[in-house]
């Protein structure tokens, strides 16, 4: 059966290797001659389409003047993360024509893209946008400690934080330390979730613990990590039973986190988007006394990315795509409140007096972390290996050990 | 050869329906052993051998089969209580069944956010014990959502499935069940003895493929189990899609073995099918 199936999928279609050496020079080429190839074409982008915000701004502002000004009609498709891997792994093996052009990646996606050669490029370096972009900034130029080398176009930039109400939560914790008292005097009002930004939360922690983010930076060293593992589970062993449900149960992901805080069932949910709190009392999710909060110990901060798979039908197109993303209009228009509030990528004293204005008349919303304060606290993601441990050891530490 | 000819077309809407799957389970078990997919370093049993030793692996399926066993048993038995009791051609009885299918188009996911909703620590329920006084913050109302037996989802998943079979039921009493009742009344069976003698025996053989496909729906269905199961023991399906969406790469085979075990699982309910069928056809 599995040869039957193996044959069949490998006979399914045969790809043309010359093909390939062609679109090779594509990023090679004069701008102008990558956007006249571009134009009139079609970009299918497989993105994370989990909120609202986030497919209005690419559907409703996005898209429409991709098509105005490039004749570019953009196409957004469900896929996150280790979709994208898991799909281009059977594509390459089906040697099957790709679907997707541009995908949205960064951190564990991007190693793992790379270290199977599943991205085309490099080409990042060659967008005219990339100008402007924030190249001090350790957290836009290098993605969990791996180099860009043009193979992913920064596209935003994003920083943990908790939220919790203030009406409920009069004077919330500034530390870990305050905070594992703050969880021992509420037993049941605290949690993380199973997922990404649980994990997170347990980095940020242990962070913290041995003696901040430099301590790990360099490459995953695994002695290192053996002792700073065992201080987040001895941390995490000793509230647990003052965690709601007495740390017996997790939820799903932040969308429930979210959900039982909203409904009074835990005191603080998290967000890997400091604003993520100001979309979400606009959307309703969340009650207007929400409000956000950063650990003084250090906050993770990351950003994200777009990158071209190795098959993608039409790289041009996918680069001015990403072009455009990088550019002061779509970089501000992200950043409001009201769309989206993802942070930009660019440097703001290498736009224009007129722009640099407009990006500084964003006033912070009264519900955010004001941006000086989130800037002093931001810490870099480290080696995606320290995340995947972590994550694979909470599970079989914390959550197969539950009473 | 004109014979030859029909049979080939006759095979080819059976293909067209049984390839997608057959190649599916032929890609899903040649990346369980190392063949193909991220992981393809050559024929290895170690992926399946490290699932089988896995205590999370049977706690998954062992949950996983009692969800998939108590709500087709209490849906079975609230679709057959419907039958016999919504069976006549009045007015009320009509009315009756309509009620009792009207569920029937509403997806899983209502259902689950519905459960969500009502079963919640800060649900319909609770909010109602709450204003009787009978506690005062969410945590104090028994878990019936993420909760250990499975409640919430239980009861999600038996409202749904209720309208389907209850639909079969239905169609099978109007179809096979007048006539033997009627014997059995004839021959002087009170109500109980027809229900049990004439009634269930054709219900249960009526409704068995049904039951079946319910059985075999719920044992993989991701959706209300995301919503509404606990994170210890993690259902079949979520364990499957979180090995298959892992960032650590080398999980990947466990999620095809793991996908191997939920089909074992729709395999053994369709050959207890298949004795149940058997059997009763020697009685004949």
């Amino acid at each position: 059966m599995a040869i039957v199936g193996c044959a069949l999928l490998l006979s399914a279609c045969n790809k043309d290797r010359a093909e390939n050496g062609n679109r090779g020079a594509i990023a090679r080429l004069p701008w102008a001659d990558v956007v006249s190839l571009a134009r009139g074409s079609t970009v299918t982008w497989r993105m994370w389409r989990g909120d609202p915000s986030v497919n209005a701004y690419v559907d409703c502002w996005v898209a429409p003047r991709l098509m105005s000004d490039y004749g570019i009609s953009l196409r957004a498709v469900e896929g996150q993360g280790p979709e994208i891997v898991n799909q281009l792994v059977v594509e390459r093996q089906a040697r099957a024509r790709g679907v997707a052009d541009l995908v949205w990646i960064n951190g564990e996606t991007f190693h793992n893209l790379r270290a199977a050669d599943l991205l085309w490029g490099p080409w990042a370096s060659r967008l005219p946008n990339a100008a402007a972009l924030d190249s001090s900034s350790s957290i836009v130029m290098r993605d969990f400690e791996q180099p860009l080398d043009g193979w992913e176009s920064p596209w935003g930039r994003v920083q943990f934080a908790l939220i919790y109400d203030t009406v409920r939560t009069r004077h919330p914790p500034h530390s870990f330390a305050e905070l594992k008292g703050w969880i021992t005097k509420h037993p049941g009002r605290f949690t993380h979730d199973q997922q990404f930004t649980g994990v997170a939360f347990l980095t940020g922690l242990m962070y913290s613990l041995s003696g901040g983010a430099e301590k790990f930076e360099g490459g995953f060293r695994r002695a290192l990590y053996d002792t700073a593992s065992a201080r987040v589970f001895g941390w995490i062993e000793d509230v647990r039973p003052d965690f709601w449900r007495s740390g017996r149960d997790y939820p799903l992901g932040v969308a429930e986190m979210h959900r039982l805080f909203a409904n009074d069932e835990i005191d603080f949910t998290m967000s890997y988007n400091q604003n993520e709190v100001v979309t979400k009392i606009r959307q309703g999710v969340l009650q207007p006394t929400a409000h956000a909060l950063v650990i003084a110990d250090g906050t993770l901060a990351n950003a994200h990315y777009v990158g071209i798979p190795f098959n993608a039908p039409n790289p041009a197109g996918a680069m001015v795509v990403a072009n455009f993303l990088l550019s002061p209009e779509a970089q501000y228009e992200k950043l409001r409140p009201e769309v989206w509030g993802d942070g930009t990528v660019l440097d703001a004293a290498k736009l224009t007096s007129a722009l640099r204005t407009r990006f500084e008349s964003l006033a912070a919303d009264p519900h955010a972390v004001p941006p000086a304060e989130l800037a002093r606290h931001a810490v870099p993601e480290v080696a995606p290996q320290y995340r995947e441990h972590l994550a694979a050891d909470w599970k079989r530490l914390v959550r197969e050990r539950a009473p | 050869m004109i014979a030859d000819k029909r049979s080939l077309t006759r095979l080819f809407p059976i293909a067209l329906v049984a390839l997608p799957p057959l190649l599916g389970l032929g890609y899903a078990l040649s990346a369980s052993l190392g063949l193909s997919g991220v992981a393809n370093g050559g024929l290895t049993l170690q992926y399946l051998r490290e699932v089988i030793a896995s205590h999370t692996t049977w706690a998954a399926v062992g949950w996983t089969l009692w969800i998939a066993t108590a709500s087709t048993v209490f849906a079975t038995l609230a679709a057959v209580l419907l039958a016999a009791t919504f069976r006549a051609e009045s007015t009320a009885d009509r009315i009756g069944r309509m009620v009792a299918v009207l569920p029937l188009p509403i997806p899983h996911v209502v259902a689950a956010l519905a459960s969500l909703l009502i079963l919640g620590q800060s649900g319909l329920l609770s909010r109602f014990a709450n204003t009787a006084g009978m506690f005062s913050t969410p945590a104090q109302m028994p878990p019936l959502v993420y909760d250990r037996l499975g409640i919430g989802l239980i009861f999600a998943l038996v409202w749904k499935e209720i309208p389907f079979l209850a639909l079969i039921a239905f169609t099978v009493l109007k179809s096979r069940g007048g006539l033997l009742e009627e014997s059995a009344r004839s021959l002087g069976a009170n109500r109980l003895q027809t229900f049990l003698y004439a009634t269930w025996p054709v219900l249960w053989r009526g409704m068995l493929p049904g039951v079946v496909a319910v059985a075999t729906f719920v044992a993989g269905s991701y959706e209300t189990a995301a919503l509404l199961a606990p994170s210890r023991p993690l259902a079949l399906p979520l364990l499957t899609m979180e090995r298959y969406t892992d960032g650590a790469m080398e999980l990947r085979p466990d999620a095809f073995v793991l996908a191997g075990f939920s089909l074992l699982v729709s395999l053994a309910a369709v050959a207890i099918y298949g004795a149940m069928i058997a059997r009763a056809e020697n009685f004949k």
